[in-house]
């Protein structure tokens, strides 16, 4: 009963019509199809490596089953960075800071970030450390990573504000 | 060699067709949090998925006469952002702030957390100390099962082939709290936690009370031994080691990979004991008169 499925969805603006097996996981859909700025990682939703937007929420692919994802809306960081303001000021803001070093877990801390601004999030260190909380990072020890989002944050802030 | 099907379920009525058609094969699939790891690690094999993510009627959560109705497929997210249930049900809203992280918890659901029965399921303790009832549905039927019959042992529920669950519901309780013991801030399987709803009456005394609590059993377990010693006494004069005698004969704690037997047995009254102080607005130091010494005794040491 196995063999395989056929799956349409939108990913990073654009219509695809996919095959994939009935139990794989949207982080094996993506990558088995080329988008390999979705980074695979620990595969048991702890890491965060793999998070992509799904109908506009973070979320981490690695846990989410492709075949449910049929009809709906999927964005990686290809398809943020670039096209969404506050994704490319991120960028940005995480190369200013020297918050990449290897880079692995770059694409879902960046969207995890966004995810957290994009719900009136504070520039507060607390609440982003809490935000940033299931994405690991093992080489930068996330200092840079929550000086990034800050800067991007309290920017926020004073435009809203100012 | 993996065997899946998938079938998608748009609507209440699919799910029940499928649901009777693959009866104990069949596997309803929303968040995946937990599905998608058993399947890659083995655990799982030869089920038939179906896709219950997209059934409205399951999504949600609403506030009817005193009562709160939470949809089954509703996001762990949902219930941390909620206002009315910060205010209505605060037990519940403690736990989904520390349910793992703020990534998952946008995919994760209430159902699924209570379905897959964990020991450690961070929703069971608070929805049982509110003494939640689950709504089944089941093709051509339905019944209400409370929460505290649900849990049969680890990974096993009352649930029987072709049922879903489809709404948890319980009556608000602002005097209700959480406490979770975890070895770090996200993605933590609790060593430990506590949940309690109390009610007082005029002169201080606890009228009613529930209590609940997490991975110190096969399942998550009402504390009926606890409750029935807090029964009638002063909530701001509790003894703190009455209650922990009590408390033993309500817990079976393991030792595992986060921590020993004993360190759980020696921590679950302390966690009760956070609990209920903060279900009854105060501080520990206030609720437990004896902790406060003994907290000034380490202070001074």
């Amino acid at each position: 009963m196995s063999g395989t499925l056929q799956i349409s969805l939108k990913i990073n603006g654009e219509s695809r019509v996919l095959h994939t097996a009935a139990h794989s996981s949207l982080l094996n859909l993506l990558r088995d199809n080329g988008y390999f700025d979705v980074k695979c990682g620990c595969e048991q939703g702890d890491c965060g490596a793999c998070t992509v937007l799904l109908d506009g929420i973070a979320v981490k692919s690695c846990v989410i089953l492709a075949m449910n994802c049929d009809g709906h809306e999927v964005r990686t960081i290809k398809g943020l960075g670039g096209h969404d303001r506050l994704t490319s000021r991120l960028q940005k803001a995480f190369v200013e800071h020297g918050a990449i070093q290897c880079g692995f877990c770059t694409p879902g801390m960046i969207i995890a970030a966004g995810d957290y601004l994009r719900h009136d999030g504070r520039a507060d260190r607390e609440q982003i450390r809490r935000a940033m909380s299931g994405n690991l990072c093992r080489c930068t020890g996330y200092q840079k990573i929550i000086d990034a989002v800050y800067e991007v944050a309290a920017e926020l802030e004073s435009e809203v504000c100012g | 060699m993996k065997d899946f099907a998938y079938h998608k379920a748009p609507d209440l009525k699919s799910v029940q067709q499928l649901l009777t058609e693959f009866a104990e094969h069949a596997l309803p699939v929303a968040g995946g949090s937990n599905v998608m790891v058993d399947i890659r690690n083995g655990r799982l094999n030869d089920r038939e998925l179906i896709g219950i993510s997209d059934i409205a009627e399951l999504q949600g959560l609403r506030f009817s006469r005193g009562k709160i109705i939470i949809g089954a497929a509703t996001k762990i997210s949902e219930i941390a952002v909620s206002q009315l249930l910060a205010a209505k049900a605060p037990a519940l809203w403690m736990a989904a702030q520390v349910f793992a992280d703020p990534i998952i918890r946008n995919s994760a659901t209430v159902g699924g957390n209570l379905a897959y029965a964990s020991p450690a399921a961070d929703l069971a303790p608070p929805l049982l100390a509110l003494n939640a009832d689950l709504l089944l549905l089941k093709k051509g039927g339905k019944r209400k099962l409370p929460l505290a019959d649900f849990f049969l042992g680890v990974n096993h529920t009352a649930l029987e082939p072709g049922e879903l669950i489809a709404s948890v519901e319980f009556a608000a309780n602002a005097r209700s709290a959480f406490y979770k013991l975890g070895l770090r801030n996200a993605m933590a399987i609790s060593i430990a936690t506590a949940a309690a709803a109390v009610k007082r009456v005029r002169d201080g005394s606890i009228s009613e009370i529930r209590l609940a609590m997490g991975s110190v059993a096969p399942r998550p377990v009402r504390c009926l031994h606890a409750e029935q010693f807090l029964l009638g006494k002063q909530a701001l004069h509790i003894d703190p080691e009455a209650l922990a005698q009590a408390l033993v004969w309500d817990i079976s704690p393991i030792d595992d990979i986060r921590a020993s037997a004993v360190y759980r047995r020696a921590m679950a009254p302390v966690l009760m004991q956070r609990a209920i102080a903060r279900a009854c607005g105060g501080c520990a130091d206030e609720v437990f008169a004896g902790k406060k010494s003994a907290d000034e005794g380490r202070a001074g040491a």
